[in-house]
Parts: C-alpha cells; sequence; structure tokens
C-alpha cells in the first residue's frame, strides 16, 4: 500500500539569490525551530546552488530533504524538519511588555512575564541567568547558599535601586576641591583624623557586602543589583574622605586598634541577614548623625559636600537594612533574637572599647568647637555629648522601625559599640 | 559475566579523548562496559582488529574496506552514524571560472584531499569517471596529502582544497559534505568566490567494524547501548555532537560497493 505525502508545510521562505553561507542558513534554521517534527519549511531560491548546499545541510543538521523542483527560473525546496531539538530550553518568552514610567522604564515595573514570579525558596540548582529566562538543559548548575528570600530581600527593593543608580555622583568632579585653602592646624589635623576614621569604617562596608553578593542566587537579582550600588557607593566613600585627608596639607591619621577591632568584628557574621543588621541598621544608622554632624560643622565647602553627599547615600543603605530586618522578622520571629543575641555577643566582644577613643573625641570637638580656644573647646565638648545623645535616640527610632519594642530597642542601642559603626 | 568490548579508534584529533572517554563512562551506566586503545593511523588499528588485540575497529570507509579485502569478507559492520549513510562528495568550483557542468571540468585543476581519504580524493575521481570525466586524460590534478594514514579525518586537506579553489590555485576541488556543510554553517564560504558545483552520489562512511568470529552476545548488547544514546539528552548531546552525529544506528553495508570498485580500479588495495 502507498501512502501520499502528508508533510505540511508550516513556513514559507522566499531567499532570492541569497547563498547559503551568506545568511539564508540563519532563515531556514530559525524557520525550522519552531516546527513540530514532520512539519516541512518551503523555500523558494533563485540560488543555483542553493538546492545542493541546503540538502547537504539537512544532513548536518538532522532535518531531511525531501525535494527540490525548479518552476519559473526558481527552486522550490521542501524541508522537513527532524527530530531533534537545536536548544533543549523551553521556548523563549513573546509579547512580554513593560508598562512606562513616563519617559523611563523602571525596575518596580518589572514584575512581567516569567520574570514576575520571585518564589520564597529559588531553585537548588542555580544559574547566572536573568529570572524567567528559559534555561538550558545541560546548562551547569552553580550552588548558591543564599536561596531563601526572608534571607536577602527588603520591600521597595526596586525603588531604593533605581534611587542609587540615578543619584551616583563623582567623587573627582562633584566636590567643590578648588576651594580648599588651608585650615587652621589643629582643626586640619582633626578633619584628617576624622577622615581616615570615616575611610576606615567605609571599608567594613564596602567588604561586608562584598562579602555576601556572591553567594546570593540570581533569582534575587533585586537584591544582588542593589547590594552593588552600595558596594559603588562605600567604593567613592573611601574615595573622597582618602582624598580629603590628603588634599590638604595634612595626610592620613591613625587607624587604633579599638577601631580596627570594632570594624573586624563586623566581618564575623556568616548570615547576611545579621551581618546587615549590625553594619547597617546599627553601624550606617549610627552614622547618618554622625555625617549630619560632621556637614553641620565642616570648617570648608569641601567637606561639607563630603559629607552632605555620603549621608545622602547611606540613608538608603540604612533604608534598606532596616526594610530587610523587617521583612526577616516578619518572615520569622526567631529573626529578632538572632539579631539581639548578635548585638549582646559583638559586646561582649568589645568589652575592652569603652569609647570611640580620644583621637577621635579629641578631633570631634575641635571640629565642631573650630579650633583648639577655650571657648571653641568648650562649644566642641558640648556639641559632641549632646551628639550621643542623638545618635542614641535615633538608634532607638530605627531599631523600632525594624520591629523591635521600646525595651528592646533601648537595650540594643545601649549595647551598639561606642565606636559607632 | 562478559568481557567488555575493546575498541580502537584513531586519534586524529584531540577530541578523541573526551568522545570516547565519556562513550566508555555512558557504556558503564548502560550496562555492557568497554574500553579503548588510540592508534595514530587506520592500517595500524586495521592489523590489530585482525590480530584480535581489538574487538572492534570504528574505521573509515576506506579502512572497513580494507579489512574486508584482507580478511575475504569475514569483517561485520555493527554499527554507524546516522551521517554515515547518505555521506557524499562535494565538486566545487571557482565562481568566476565559467564552470556550469561536469563537462566544463575537462582540462582544469582538481584539487583533491589526501590520497587515502575516500570521500576527498578516492570516490570523487570515482563518481567523475562515471560521468564521463576521466581523471588522467581530462583533469589536472594537485593533491594536497595531508595526514596521510588517518584518511582524511582530519579536515587539513579538504581545507587546502578549499583554499586552493578559493585563492584561484584550483579551478574545482572535491570535499566531503559534511565538511561543506560546516563551512556554510559558520559562513566561512565567500560565495562569490567559491560555490557548489555537483554532489556525488551518496555513499557511506565510516562504521564500528568486528571479526565476523566475535561472539553476538558480546556485540549485541553494546550496540543496542549505543542505539539508546539521544540528541535531546544533554548528557549525550556533546559527545554526538563532537563525533557529529545525531544518531546510531544499525550497520548498513550496500553504500560500500562503489569503495569496493574504487579501491580495485583504482590500484589503492
Amino acid at each position: 500500500m502507498t501512502r501520499p505525502i502528508t508533510t505540511k508545510i508550516k513556513a514559507q521562505y522566499y531567499g532570492e539569490d541569497l547563498g547559503a553561507s551568506e545568511g539564508l542558513l540563519v532563515a531556514v534554521a530559525r524557520l525550522l525551530d519552531p516546527l513540530a517534527e514532520g512539519e516541512a519549511l518551503e523555500v523558494a531560491t533563485e540560488n543555483l546552488s542553493v538546492p545542493d548546499d541546503l540538502r547537504v545541510w539537512c544532513r548536518r543538521a538532522g532535518h531531511r530533504f525531501l525535494n527540490a523542483t525548479r518552476e519559473n527560473g526558481k527552486s522550490i525546496i521542501l524541508i522537513e524538519r527532524g527530530f531533534v531539538r537545536r536548544t533543549l530550553a523551553d521556548p523563549p518568552e513573546w509579547g512580554v511588555r513593560m508598562p512606562r514610567r513616563g519617559e523611563t522604564v523602571d525596575m518596580r515595573d518589572w514584575q512581567v512575564g516569567r520574570h514576575a514570579t520571585i518564589d520564597e525558596e529559588a531553585p537548588i540548582a542555580g544559574s547566572l541567568a536573568p529570572r524567567g529566562a528559559s534555561i538550558e538543559e545541560g546548562a551547569p548548575t552553580i550552588e548558591f547558599s543564599i536561596r531563601k528570600r526572608s534571607d536577602i530581600w527588603a520591600n521597595a527593593i526596586s525603588e531604593l535601586y533605581e534611587q542609587a543608580t540615578s543619584s551616583q555622583w563623582v567623587g573627582a568632579r562633584d566636590i567643590p576641591w578648588q576651594e580648599l585653602a588651608p585650615l587652621d592646624e589643629e582643626v586640619e589635623r582633626a578633619v584628617c583624623q576624622i577622615m581616615t576614621f570615616l575611610a576606615e569604617n567605609e571599608y567594613a562596608a564596602l567588604y561586608v557586602p562584598a562579602r555576601f553578593i556572591g553567594q546570593i542566587h540570581p533569582h534575587f537579582t533585586e537584591a544582588a543589583l542593589f547590594l552593588s550600588t552600595v558596594m559603588v557607593d562605600e567604593a567613592r566613600h573611601i574615595e573622597v574622605f582618602t582624598k580629603r585627608a590628603l588634599a590638604n596639607g595634612g595626610g592620613l591619621g591613625v587607624a587604633s586598634a579599638a577601631t580596627q577591632l570594632s570594624l573586624a568584628s563586623l566581618l564575623e557574621p556568616k548570615d547576611f541577614s545579621t551581618a546587615s543588621f549590625l553594619l547597617s541598621v546599627l553601624g550606617e544608622g549610627t552614622f547618618l548623625d554622625l555625617l549630619a554632624f560632621l556637614e553641620e560643622h565642616a570648617p570648608e565647602r569641601a567637606t561639607r559636600e563630603i559629607c552632605r553627599r555620603a549621608r545622602q547615600d547611606e540613608t538608603r543603605h540604612v533604608r534598606f537594612g532596616i526594610a530587610h530586618a523587617k521583612y526577616t522578622i516578619e518572615a520569622d520571629l526567631s529573626a529578632a533574637r538572632r539579631f539581639g543575641s548578635a548585638v549582646e555577643a559583638r559586646a561582649e566582644f568589645l568589652k575592652s572599647v569603652s569609647g570611640v577613643g580620644a583621637l577621635i573625641e579629641e578631633s570631634l570637638i575641635i571640629y565642631s568647637g573650630g579650633g583648639m580656644s577655650p571657648s571653641s573647646l568648650r562649644a566642641g565638648t558640648k556639641r559632641v555629648a549632646q551628639l550621643y545623645e542623638t545618635m542614641h535616640a535615633n538608634r532607638v527610632k530605627r531599631l523600632a522601625a525594624a520591629g523591635f519594642n521600646s525595651d528592646q530597642a533601648d537595650h540594643m542601642s545601649r549595647l551598639h559599640t561606642p565606636n559607632f559603626m | 559475566m562478559t568481557n567488555p568490548i575493546l575498541m580502537g579508534a584513531v586519534a586524529y584529533d584531540p577530541k578523541v579523548v573526551p568522545i570516547w572517554d565519556g562513550i566508555r563512562e555512558y557504556m558503564k551506566e548502560a550496562g555492557p562496559g568497554m574500553d579503548y586503545v588510540l592508534f595514530s593511523n587506520y592500517e595500524a588499528q586495521v592489523d590489530a582488529l585482525l590480530s584480535g588485540f581489538i574487538d572492534v575497529a570504528w574505521n573509515t570507509n576506506l579502512a572497513y574496506v580494507r579489512a574486508q579485502r584482507r580478511t575475504s569478507g569475514h569483517c561485520r559492520a555493527l554499527a554507524m552514524r546516522d551521517t554515515d549513510v547518505d555521506y557524499c562528495s562535494v565538486i566545487v568550483v571557482r565562481t568566476d571560472a565559467g564552470i556550469n557542468t561536469l563537462a566544463d571540468l575537462r582540462g582544469r585543476t582538481l584539487a583533491l584531499g589526501s590520497r587515502d581519504s575516500g570521500h576527498a580524493a578516492i570516490l570523487p575521481l570515482y563518481f567523475l569517471k562515471r560521468q564521463d570525466i576521466d581523471p588522467q586524460r581530462d583533469l589536472k590534478l594537485m593533491r594536497f596529502d595531508l595526514d596521510v594514514g588517518k584518511h582524511g579525518d582530519t579536515g587539513a586537506s579538504e581545507s587546502a582544497v578549499l583554499n586552493a579553489v578559493a585563492s584561484g590555485q584550483a579551478e574545482a576541488g572535491a570535499v566531503g559534505d559534511p565538511f561543506w556543510a560546516k563551512a556554510l554553517e559558520e559562513r566561512a564560504v565567500d560565495g562569490d568566490k567559491v560555490r557548489l558545483l555537483w554532489t556525488t552520489p551518496t555513499y557511506h562512511h565510516c562504521n564500528f567494524t568486528a571479526l565476523d568470529s566475535i561472539d553476538e552476545s558480546r556485540t549485541t548488547p553494546w550496540v543496542e547501548a549505543l542505539l539508546k544514546m539521544d540528541y535531546n539528552n544533554p548528557k549525550h548531546r556533546p559527545l554526538l555532537d563532537m563525533e557529529g552525529l545525531k544518531r546510531w544506528l544499525p550497520a548498513q553495508t550496500e553504500g560500500y560497493r562503489t569503495l569496493f570498485e574504487a579501491v580495485e580500479e583504482q590500484g589503492i588495495g
């Protein structure tokens, strides 16, 4: 019994005189892809070599060259799709369109298509692919230790990311360096010591997220991207604080053992949430008050601008820290206890550290008083005492925002390192 | 417990090691197991098959024909690649040489691959003769005898043929169709300089060859496991891609007839 040829022509392409190696194979391969095994593509060509070229290519590509006929100076070629899937992946998405915000395309609106699905737990088999991309079978799997959403997420993280990228500034250009002029020597010495101290602290703020970023499953891409902006921010802060110490006749000051001990302890926590809580909620939170204080009492405009811009960036880091702590505690109440224990443990570890250290405290007094005259010192001393109170009061507020009651918040704030960060 | 197959292959490229290591691993999981040894040339491999040192030889068509001739037909083909079934040779020409039919080849220079390449030398000449083009009388032959002993596997002589035609040293050339298809796909062919003129009738290329005295209880499970390799399985795909196939097929042998005749006719032995 003979069977009629029942091949269904599902796609057609007119290749004019285009040669196989001049691009025709691109069209042929792409048009065959979506067909089912046994369905056919019809190619019309005026190029005399193309029928044989396609016959030979079909063998290589795993398709069936059915026939070629000539009519009116054209060859009509029929190719039946073979069993081979060129890519071992689900078909790509099509028809997805993010809404616009005026002229812009904003990360807050990118929860569309498959990209919109954010799981509470990312798959164990991780890959370096955007969430929702169709990953080919056989791709290597990469293990990421941060694959629970509550271990890294914060509400409004996309908004924070957009804010961060649109607020970037340039250390070399955006600080009025040209206005720097010689200062009173004691004031310059204080500025240099404070800048050294700020830079030390920012190294911790750079290296803490750096230690975790490579462990974040790309499923939680918003978190990985936001923390990248934090790192860029911190790099710029280190840059401008260091430049300020070096730029006006002074130089880098002392990195005290107590400060270094306090900062080293920030690198200890093995889980991101605890590290972020100590660094961003308590440390960088306290720094907001320090930077506001330094901005207010700055002896010249370059230093004032450095502190103002750094504070703006840090405000975003603190917002993330609080939002992440809140998210984590809401997902798992035991996280609050974990954070509490981490604060206790750090206080215990740092019990040899009784204050911010003479060098820093004296520098802050001279800086905020405007020199070493009796009246300056009197004013500076008062201002620094006031700063400590402000720092404590604001820390308590931030802890409350993260989800602690007022007793817990007050207790934790008092245990926080006298070293600010 | 049966004695696993010891297979021979010719090391024509460094990728031969990962291919057969991968298939060895696969065979271990699939059941029958196997091991392999590498030879530097097909003549040594055929000697090893005939002396019983190896059970199965992964042979080119010329190596298969030689093994059959030396044993008076006491060899058996076990399996082959899907791409070995409808193999052909491609005659390419310089686009501006004014060659539009096979008859136009007369008096021209034809570049050929290695003299022991079935697809780039022996069979193109055989088939041209049947189109009334006598190589001795009608053509000036430009031979690229590269990697002799490897029967054209390395592709080096086919590259030389294509370059000779593209550069105008030769007006025509012969290559295997997989080489041509790959060059097209990689857009390595300048259509203004080189184009396909003719494809020969199809013939068979490689196969796994054994002596017909081998116990089928050893070869059958091995061939069955081979046929189960699946191109749509991400573990198998890289191995099959490297070896240039989409699936293994049981051996067919009618397609070797032309090479038997060609070897006889050309006195290759």
